[in-house]
């Protein structure tokens, strides 16, 4: 048929205008993003498998990731109790000064992370009246463990609360009410009505804040002194192997950081496919 | 707990739960903040004002804040054009890509520097063919500004995809029935609309970029006064144990943060009244 | 505008929205597209208006084939169900934006644009409201102002899908007495789509009863309501 000519959708571009489009867009990504992301783990083999799994078991990079595992073991359930926690007081209750408190929950994000690591150090390190007193009391903070795990908690501190609580407002209360009124404790109605409600939500949170945690660096930083073995993380180790010429170690424990972000990645992608309702709220934020 | 200021609620865990929130938020980031503002006021005003405007600071956060502008304008026509194309189209590996996006938030920044640097420095596979051309990417400001644009990547597309999403066909179709061309509504219609949230993804990344130090020291060369971030300038002072100046830095870092948060609170008010949505 | 469809269907994939059609629409007269939701009346606007192509079928405007004009050409006046009204325009940027969006040649000047907003501001009587924003008006301001800006580039006839839907009842029968008005004001040949038989015998010089994709009937109100042609426009009407 002669009238079936070139009708195009009046909402739709042109074709060679998206064929345009689409090679931009994926030339430009293709150097920014996957071309790094190809060079971790071509680098980690350059020298054969065999030199990337002994450069693993050497001491360095053995206690970064022992290290690392900690930290996140420490500060990524902290950060999932404090979550849940300001999700609930924000949610279903009304008070005042709510706006300003979620904005001090967001602050962490805008907070660069070396400012961040400099906080923690002006405030508890060993000159500080605090930091003093605690070194005094054998209880160092600043260049030892602790100051590491509060850098961590520090720099992903927003992740959980901020994919709860869009969830948790449109959710409303409704269902809470409801288990009350039919006689169930209040932490009876936390574990069996708003949990189960939350959870595909609580998991993509408890997700990106540990990945923000175990790759942490600048904040780290600053407050670990940099000590082998005893608060050199992972990102840490790899600048230190870096900066000394080794590559393939360096590239190593890069690579094992990057299969962490793509098992990351993967872990939210299906999140985001199998759970798109119970996330909806939050991808609108 | 301030629960006279909460209306009388049926529901249990207020105090556990402001407890916890108000604790934790005070301890880990109100006290430290609170710390770095306290070492500025005992230091004094004018000593502050005297670090940060010595030549080499000066000119490190406005290294920063430049370099972060330009990468971020770059994420707002890159990110607005991934975002429609990842909304609109459908082409192979489509997912792949949406996927992908994300990457700069869940890579490691050191993890970035390092392999940023491989690539772009001279003898690098894409460094070694700029170099055939003449020009340097690793340890210029060129450099930075990648280890930038890949920081900021995903912050625009992010928050434009929903607003694409969510655009009735019915208004596309009334522009061109109205004898509009596709481009000319693209452009009248279409981006208008997606403007809030392109400029509120805009501020995220700028905001981001500003305080960036992991993805970039390696990449950058780190040359007072030409490749010198504001940030490793703080990690700098700290190492010769000169405290006063790393907060003095730092509190002007601080600052440039909040005016940024009150940016995009002023682009989603100024939004909202307008046209009723972010 | 005489408007002639000869033998018009659109099929989804394997799905007939629309059976071949035919219809003749004199000019200058009000017609209805009466049927329940999935009649295909919806469609077969959406074709007229070139939002749509017909799977087979040609549409004649004035007697000259309309299948190589594009939705741009073809300056059909469209008022969509959800008005489809520009967010961050203010009403009189969204009137104007049809005289805006015309290339350098064809543009009107600046003045002559504003004294067109203007009078369509009256024709619809809300004269004062030309610097709010759609989201400050209420349905039927909005109604009106959508109306507006269909009429401001001068259209060739008047499409309107379900014009009153999203209104309440009372609103609904004032501004069924102003798309009468208008449409006797300007002349303009046009057609609505509606599925209340009340508002279509009330408002319409010709009804098109609508059912799964075929037209069961065509007629003025009074033969449909007298004489209806099958059993479904019999039910459909009573």
């Amino acid at each position: 048929m002669s009238d079936l000519i070139a009708f195009r959708n009046p909402t739709e571009e042109s074709p060679w205008a998206r064929r345009l489009l689409i090679g931009t867009v994926v030339s430009i990504l293709s150097l920014l993003l996957f071309a790094p992301l190809f060079v971790v783990f071509s680098e980690a083999l350059s020298r054969g498998w065999m030199t990337a799994v002994e450069s693993l078991g050497q001491r360095d990079a053995w206690q970064a990731i022992r290290l690392t595992l900690t930290v996140a073991a420490i500060s990524v359930p902290m950060n999932a109790v404090f979550g849940l926690a300001a999700a609930w007081a924000i949610t279903k209750f009304d008070f005042r000064g709510k706006a300003f408190l979620i904005t001090l929950i967001d602050l962490p994000f805008s907070v660069s992370p070396v400012v961040a690591g400099l906080c923690l150090v002006l405030l508890l390190g060993a000159n500080s009246t605090l930091g003093g007193m605690l070194v005094g009391a054998g209880v160092p903070i600043i260049f030892a463990l602790p100051g590491v795990v509060l850098a961590t908690v520090f720099v992903s501190f927003p992740f959980v609360a901020r994919e709860l609580i869009p969830v948790m407002i449109e959710q409303g209360r409704a269902e809470e009410e409801a288990a009350l009124t039919l006689g169930a404790s209040g932490w009876r109605v936390f574990r069996t009505v708003t949990l189960p409600n939350i959870r595909w939500a609580l998991l993509y949170g408890v997700l990106l804040c540990n990945a923000r945690a175990m790759g942490e660096f600048g904040a780290v930083a600053v407050v670990s002194g940099r000590i082998r073995g005893e608060t050199a993380t992972m990102p840490i180790t790899i600048e230190m192997m870096y900066n000394e010429y080794l590559s393939v170690a360096a590239f190593t424990l890069a690579a094992v950081l990057a299969l962490l972000a793509l098992m990351t990645l993967a872990l939210k992608s299906i999140l985001e496919w199998y759970h798109a309702d119970a996330l909806a709220a939050t991808r609108r934020h | 707990m301030p629960s006279m200021l909460i209306r009388r609620s049926a529901m249990p865990g207020f105090n556990l739960a402001m407890g916890i929130t108000v604790t934790m938020l005070s301890v880990i980031v109100i006290l430290p903040i609170m710390a770095l503002l306290m070492r500025g006021l005992v230091w004094g005003p004018a000593e502050i004002w005297a670090t940060v405007s010595s030549e080499r600071v000066r000119g490190a956060l406005f290294l920063s804040f430049r370099l972060s502008v330009l990468a971020a304008l770059f994420n707002l026509v890159f990110g607005v054009m991934l975002a429609w194309i990842l909304v609109r189209y459908r082409f192979p590996g489509k997912r792949l890509i949406d996927a992908a996006v994300d990457l700069p938030f869940a890579l490691p920044t050191a993890v970035a520097g390092i392999a940023l640097t491989t690539l772009y420095a001279p003898n690098g596979l894409f460094g070694g063919i700029a170099a055939d051309m003449g020009l340097r990417i690793a340890y210029t400001q060129a450099g930075i500004f990648v280890a930038l644009v890949f920081v900021g990547l995903p912050f625009v597309t992010r928050t434009v995809q929903p607003v694409i999403a969510e655009i009735e066909h019915e208004v596309e179709e009334a522009s061109a029935s109205l004898g509009a061309s596709r481009l000319t509504t693209l452009r009248r219609v279409i981006l208008p609309m997606l403007m809030p949230a392109a400029l509120t993804g805009f501020a995220l990344a700028l905001a981001r970029s500003v305080g960036e130090y992991g993805s970039v020291i390696f990449i950058a060369g780190n040359i007072p006064n030409r490749t010198e971030i504001a940030p490793l300038l703080i990690v700098i002072r700290l190492e010769e144990f000169n405290y006063n100046a790393a907060a003095a830095i730092g509190i002007a870092m601080l600052l440039i943060s909040f005016l940024m948060l009150f940016a995009i609170n002023l682009i989603q008010i100024w939004s909202r009244r307008r046209i009723g949505y972010v | 505008m005489h408007i002639q469809i000869e033998e018009i269907a659109k099929a989804y994939g394997t799905t007939a929205a629309l059976h071949p059609v035919s219809l003749a629409i004199p000019s200058g007269a009000l017609v209805a597209l009466l049927g329940p939701s999935g009649s295909g009346k919806t469609t077969l606007l959406r074709i007229l208006g070139g939002l749509e192509f017909p799977s087979s079928g040609r549409v004649l405007l004035e007697g000259a084939d309309a299948a190589g004009l594009t939705v741009q050409e073809r300056r059909a006046g469209f008022v969509f169900q959800s008005y489809a009204l520009f967010r961050h325009m203010t009403v009189f940027e969204n009137i104007a934006y049809g005289l805006r969006a015309r290339s350098r040649l064809s543009r009107p000047p600046a003045g002559e644009i504003t004294r067109r907003v203007t009078n369509l501001l009256e024709l619809i009587q809300l004269p004062e409201i030309g610097g709010r924003y759609p989201s400050q008006l209420s349905g039927g301001q909005r109604q009106r102002v959508a109306l507006a800006r269909a009429l401001a580039i001068e259209p060739r006839m008047l499409l309107l899908d379900e014009p009153f839907g999203a209104l309440d009842a009372r609103v609904r029968r004032e501004l069924r007495a102003g798309l009468r008005e208008i449409h006797d004001a300007t002349g303009l040949t046009s057609i609505f789509v509606t599925h209340d038989q009340e508002e279509a015998m009330e408002l319409a010089d010709l009804v098109v009863v609508m059912s799964m994709g075929r037209i069961e009937q065509i007629g003025r109100p009074i033969d449909i309501r007298s004489n209806p042609a099958t059993e479904f426009v019999r039910e459909f009407v009573s």
